[in-house]
């Protein structure tokens, strides 16, 4: 990390944490603090002065932190999020979707060199971009050569190997939701998925109603997605997850031209949204 | 009888003609993909010629519950208009042997069995697998760090209830197993494949878990009085309201019923169901009085170390660690029962940084 040791860092959080909760306006500040393994941290929201104390910094701090904003919609105080770069784009994910107010925010940004998590090695946002106060010096940002090649491989398979791949995948889906629930591009007030009495999606956990599941997941979020790896680092039957909204980001990316989610200035989600120059050779 | 462990396929290919039988062994998904990789998934899987068995090691990410309380069961078809009839679905009367389940596992078919089997209430569909079903389970050699059984009053070493109780042969190294026939059942099964005995021997039984925590023995006393408690808002935050931990849990058995409609025929079925979700306990007009994840880890909790003590007197936590390692938010079942132990029950307030307060 240019500049700021990890230990450096760490302090660094704990005095703008104890800054932010002195105002009286933050209610909690969103971090993470350690657990009884060494090599795992926790979400943690420090409430008072001391537990400041709790929160860490290190390799393993690889959980996301904005979606955690969505837990009051409406809060009396603000709530303080200790963002890195993927923690940033999400709350700019929530905030173009108009879920979160940015008054309700204070964005502790923290520059990221990675962390023992493999999506960070396609990283292309170390620098948080949105922030209230910045925590240590902005790094040269890298550009991920191999953002689709995983998907340029898959793609060349028969669509008959592919949906064979894709269904042995969701024999495995044991329907728990975890995807959804850190993902912060699946921020709607009640999922479609909860409203079991529509019909719309069944709660039984076999091939058919978990791949209407993964199928509707993928094209909700797909033009939203800001790659934080969030629901293939959370599944616990190891989904490879992130090859579905990767898909649809690099169809994007050849049809639209240069496209990336959860930027400040974020533009309509590309599938929301109708422009009489879009591409329409399909037609 | 002692089983070289060169001998363990002949013996699960012998017990094979008479049933279906469930062992540990790995899933592989190849991805066929340029540089794809293949992936592998430990679970319980039926007994194939010249299947890998992986019985040390860690534990299956699923439980092997749904051998006997299956993910989606169905349940009866119908047809409704003028010709409305109904047809029960019984499951089918299969002899299947559960083979290589750890103690903690066992331990949760113990009270799975006291939910759906006493108190009055049978329930016809586990019954009728439940009877079926053969258990040999395998006392652990090498505990996982998030296992914490023994500090839940399991033997991680040895089964009770179970049908055959299996352990590595002592000064073997691995290479053989005894085997022990607890029931009727059990020793049906040795009898089966004691062509294959190599002879007495004694079983090593002397694991213990890596995780050794500090529980209250009163906790579940101890918590039926803290249901108000500041602990809960503390300790919840963190949780992201996925049903993971409910539904890689040997003991959660909750379920919902729910129709399959194709016009006028239809299927009613009951699924696992997770009382982490937000319509668990909704009401039809939209009232819920468990709104957040904070009422809805607090019931999980409360259920696993408190309200089952109270009901069947036994604590439901059997400590197998699934929901430890695989929690997304890294959230710890044993920490929690540390801290409630450790906690005031009459506080007013809930700090994780005690003695600091002003």
């Amino acid at each position: 990390m240019a500049g700021l040791t990890e230990a450096q860092v760490q302090d660094r959080i704990r005095e703008e944490a104890k800054k932010a909760l002195a105002t009286g306006e933050v209610s909690a500040v969103v971090g993470w603090t350690s657990t009884r393994f060494e090599d795992k941290t926790k979400p943690y929201f420090a409430e008072t002065e001391a537990e400041c104390d709790l929160l860490v910094w290190n390799k393993y701090c690889i959980n996301g932190t904005g979606k955690f904003a969505l837990d009051d919609r409406y809060p009396e105080k603000k709530i303080a999020i200790i963002a890195r770069g993927c923690d940033s784009r999400a709350l700019n994910r929530m905030l173009r979707d108009k879920q979160l107010k940015r008054e309700n925010l204070y964005i502790i940004g923290v520059v990221c060199d990675g962390k023992e998590n493999a999506v960070c090695e396609g990283c292309q946002h170390k620098n948080p971009l949105t922030y209230d106060v910045l925590i240590g010096e902005p790094v040269e940002e890298q550009i991920d050569a191999d953002r689709f090649k995983e998907i340029e491989a898959f793609e060349k398979l028969s669509p008959d190997e592919r949906y064979e791949y894709w269904a042995k995948q969701y024999d495995k889906c044991i329907h728990c939701y975890a995807c959804r629930n850190a993902c912060p591009a699946c921020n709607c007030v009640e999922c479609y998925a909860d409203q079991y009495r529509t019909g719309w999606q069944g709660k039984a956990a076999d091939r058919e109603q978990n791949q209407v599941y993964g199928l509707t997941r993928a094209y909700h979020v797909g033009d939203r997605c800001i790659e934080c790896g969030e629901c293939e680092r959370v599944c616990p039957m190891n989904l490879p997850i992130m090859r579905q909204t990767k898909k649809m980001l690099k169809d994007i990316n050849d049809l639209f031209g240069d496209y990336e989610c959860g930027l400040p200035d974020d533009a309509m989600p590309i599938l929301g949204s109708y422009k009489l120059e879009d591409p329409d050779e399909f037609m | 009888m002692k089983l070289a462990k060169k001998d363990l396929n002949k013996a699960l290919e012998i017990l094979s003609a008479g049933a279906i039988v469930f062992a540990p062994t790995f899933e592989m998904i190849e991805d066929k993909s340029e540089g794809g990789q293949t992936m592998a998934e430990k679970k319980f899987m039926p007994y194939k010629e010249g299947m890998f068995i992986a019985l040390d090691g860690p534990n299956t990410v699923k439980p092997p519950k749904d051998i006997l309380f299956p993910n989606v069961e169905k349940m009866y078809r119908y047809k409704t208009g003028v010709n409305a009839e109904i047809q029960e679905i019984i499951p089918e009367d299969t002899k299947k042997i559960l083979f290589g389940i750890r103690p903690c596992d066992m331990r949760s078919i113990d009270s799975m069995d006291k939910v759906f089997l006493t108190k009055e209430y049978v329930d016809s569909y586990y019954a009728k697998r439940r009877e079926n079903v053969v258990t040999v389970a395998f006392g652990c050699t090498e505990p996982e760090r998030t296992c914490f059984c023994d500090s839940m009053g399991i033997d991680p070493n040895n089964a009770p209830s179970a049908d055959v109780m299996m352990n590595v042969a002592k000064g073997s190294n691995g290479d053989a197993f005894i085997l022990e026939a607890y029931t009727d059942k059990g020793k049906e099964l040795l009898e089966q494949i004691k062509s294959l005995d190599g002879g007495a021997g004694e079983a090593q039984r002397d694991t213990k878990c890596q995780l050794q925590i500090n529980k209250d023995p009163e906790l579940d006393k101890k918590l039926a009085g803290m249901f108000e408690h500041p602990i809960w808002d503390k300790i919840t935050k963190g949780c992201i309201g996925c049903g993971t931990c409910t539904f890689v849990c040997p003991t959660c058995y909750c379920f919902d019923i729910d129709n399959e409609n194709y016009g006028a025929e239809g299927c009613k079925y009951r699924c696992w169901d997770s009382c982490m979700f937000s319509d668990y306990t909704r009401m039809a007009g939209g009232a819920n009085p468990r709104p957040t994840k904070k009422e809805r880890l607090r019931n999980r909790y409360m259920h696993k170390l408190s309200y089952f003590n109270e009901r069947y007197g036994e604590t439901l936590c059997v400590g197998c660690g699934r929901c430890v390692a695989n929690c997304p938010s890294h959230l710890d079942i044993s920490e929690f029962i540390e801290k409630a132990t450790a906690a005031d029950p009459n506080a007013e307030t809930y700090t994780d940084a005690p003695g600091k307060e002003a």
